[in-house]
């Protein structure tokens, strides 16, 4: 214990990390994007509530506090994959760009701690951001229907969602020169993600339906949709009793419907989500530190040699 | 202090650094002169651990740069040729975060912040912050902030590029102040002139090859023994040409017209002051007495034209530090 608090002790220490969220975090624009941010969550969630109960609180009902918890949690979700890209494309490519990186690999910074001090810096205002609308969720605690483990599921799934995004908007901007491309790039794989794999699992299941092989195309379409935030999102809301779609718009409801007919809330979907999005993020993020100083391995693996030889 | 073995680096079919053999002395400061594209980039950012060499070895110390580079790190101060600044961070905190980086602690950042500060006449811009200081200035801080953790090395990769003549002024000032400190500096610039007054070694790299490799006073004197010299007189040109080909110190006469003649001289100072009495003496009315060229630039562009000469200029340059060193 005292050795992984000395640890974190030392982490904490980095320079790098110290240099970047106090640049992050005294600008006015920080300051005035999470006032933003945080008076638009409390305007819906406001006009939420006045549309529900037409300006008496006490018809507020529990399914109705939950259709207010799947409404937000949808909202911060598409926050999170609008502005991620924004701030993670840029952390390598930026300092490359602004010609601070030369200087910044001459020191004894290594790659690794690098590329991971991007990465926490970059999902450290996210992560603030969700944190910040805690306060406003306690309204959906205030009239029952939703209980605090439940929320930390739905907040659990975004950070890793959080994490996925930062990596691969990591990846393009330190494999790309230019910041702009790696935008491009970074925007059109969550795209990819959050509709493209909505799109291919909607037509497996098309293909399903007409094809001998149903059970092929079927699966298919399943790992389309579970390797997707947006349904897995829906498949822990389904699992935890959000059955009422929001608003009953048809569009939530089909979502519910695929998590019901796929069985999205299975170990083996959640287990193919958590793989994909964990390993893969841990797997972008080491070919960072590898193209950061393609040295890096090969110095590694001489000490390595020499340890076993040894 | 600094040593590569055989270096090379190849990007492709292109060989930027062939076979490049440097020695630097502990103490020292070395210019490394040649045209853009020649390697020197190339070569200070593998010593500066930045890339790695295709084949071949290079020291910074006892640590190589390949096997050991965190500790190549730690010795080196490296200053690229064009390099950025961060926004939003004052100077004092610029110098504070790459002293962190290095490991210094917080009283000997504060302590080294006023001294370097001072050093490059920075001091009032202490809580400025660092995008909003002239080129000039961002070059000076960046010469103190390689120095925040003392390296015993430094790399500094055209450090008066882009400068105004007062900027570059300070910047040499400063650059030959580090003498003092003691630290081993290994500076390319293409502004040889400055390096003739701030350096004890030169070496001349051309295509990645080092065509040359002596002391200053070495390349001076080489540069010195051939100086060409212009004479205007208002007539009688070709008959003066005549008498200075049988001048002792005369090693040939150019070019000679009517009223100009142009010849190599391989005298000293004080022989051309004799040349031009003895002129004046023999009735010839002398308009003009002036050196043409004949500065480490003639050198560097001799070098650096023709291949054979290079290799010709350069086992003569090395014959002669070999002497002198011997």
């Amino acid at each position: 214990m005292e050795a992984i608090r000395y640890r974190l002790a030392r982490w904490m220490d980095n320079p790098l990390l110290r240099k970047e969220l106090r640049q992050r975090m005294r600008s006015g624009r920080t300051v005035l994007a999470l006032s933003l941010y945080l008076f638009i969550i409390g305007a819906v969630a406001f006009v939420f509530m006045y549309v529900n109960v037409q300006g008496q609180t006490l018809l507020l009902q529990p399914a109705r506090t939950a259709d207010l918890f799947t409404f937000l949690s949808y909202l911060q979700l598409a926050m999170i994959s609008f502005v991620t890209p924004g701030i993670a494309s840029g952390v390598i490519s930026g300092e490359r760009e602004r010609q601070t990186l030369t200087v910044l690999l001459t020191t004894p910074l290594s790659p690794a701690s690098i590329i991971f001090t991007k990465f926490v810096t970059s999902i450290s205002f996210l992560l603030l951001l969700i944190v910040m609308t805690l306060p406003l969720y306690s309204i959906v605690f205030l009239f029952g229907g939703v209980v605090p483990s439940q929320v930390l599921a739905v907040f659990g799934l975004q950070i890793v969602t959080l994490g996925a995004i930062a990596s691969v908007s990591i990846f393009w901007s330190t494999w790309l020169r230019r910041t702009g491309w790696s935008t491009v790039f970074s925007y059109a794989t969550v795209a990819a993600l959050f509709l493209g794999l909505a799109v291919a699992g909607y037509l497996f299941d098309n293909i399903a339906n007409h094809s001998s092989d149903e059970a092929v195309w079927g699966l298919m379409s399943g790992i389309c949709y579970s390797l997707n935030p947006i349904y897995m999102q829906a498949s822990l809301e389904a699992s935890l009793g959000f059955t009422s779609p929001v608003f009953h718009q048809s569009i939530v409801s089909s979502v519910f419907s695929v998590v019901q007919i796929h069985d999205l809330s299975s170990t083996a979907s959640w287990q193919s989500f958590f793989y994909l999005y964990l390993g893969g993020s841990a797997l972008l993020l080491v070919s960072c530190i590898w193209r950061l100083r393609p040295g890096t391995f090969a110095v590694l693996r001489k000490r390595l040699l020499r340890w076993l030889l040894r | 202090m600094i040593t590569t073995e055989n270096l090379c680096k190849r990007y492709g079919k292109t060989d930027a650094v062939r076979d490049l053999n440097l020695d630097v002395r502990a103490g020292t400061v070395f210019g490394f002169v040649g045209e853009n594209g020649a390697g020197k980039t190339t070569t200070l950012s593998i010593l500066a651990t930045l890339m790695l060499p295709t084949s071949g070895r290079a020291f910074v110390g006892s640590a190589e740069v390949t096997t050991e580079p965190a500790a190549v790190r730690r010795m080196i101060g490296y200053m690229p040729d064009v390099f950025g600044v961060y926004d939003d961070l004052s100077v004092r905190e610029y110098l504070a975060f790459y002293g962190t980086a290095y490991g210094v602690g917080a009283a000997q950042i504060e302590e080294r912040t006023k001294e370097l500060l001072n050093m490059v006449n920075l001091e009032d811009k202490a809580d400025g912050y660092v995008n909003a200081l002239s080129r000039g200035m961002q070059q000076r801080l960046g010469l103190a902030r390689c120095l925040m953790h003392d390296p015993p090395v430094l790399i500094l990769d055209e450090p008066a590029s882009g400068l105004d003549p007062r900027s570059r002024i300070e910047m040499r000032e400063i650059i030959k102040g580090l003498r003092q400190r003691d630290k081993t500096v290994l500076i390319s610039s293409h502004i040889l002139p400055e390096l003739a007054d701030m350096c004890d070694e030169i070496g001349i790299i051309k295509r990645g090859a080092l065509v040359a490799c002596a002391s200053v006073e070495v390349v001076t004197a080489r540069v010195n023994g051939h100086r060409q010299i212009c004479v205007e007189v208002l007539a009688g040109g070709l008959a003066m040409a005549d008498a200075l080909a049988r001048h002792p110190y005369v090693s040939e006469v150019l070019t000679c017209e009517e009223t100009r003649v142009d010849l190599l001289f391989a005298g000293t100072e004080r022989d051309q002051v004799e040349l031009i009495l003895d002129l004046t003496a023999a009735g010839y009315q002398v308009k003009t007495f002036r050196e043409v060229g004949g500065s480490l630039e003639d050198l560097f562009l001799h070098l650096t034209s023709d291949a054979h000469a290079a290799e010709q200029s350069a086992s003569a340059l090395e014959g002669s530090a070999a002497g002198q060193m011997a």
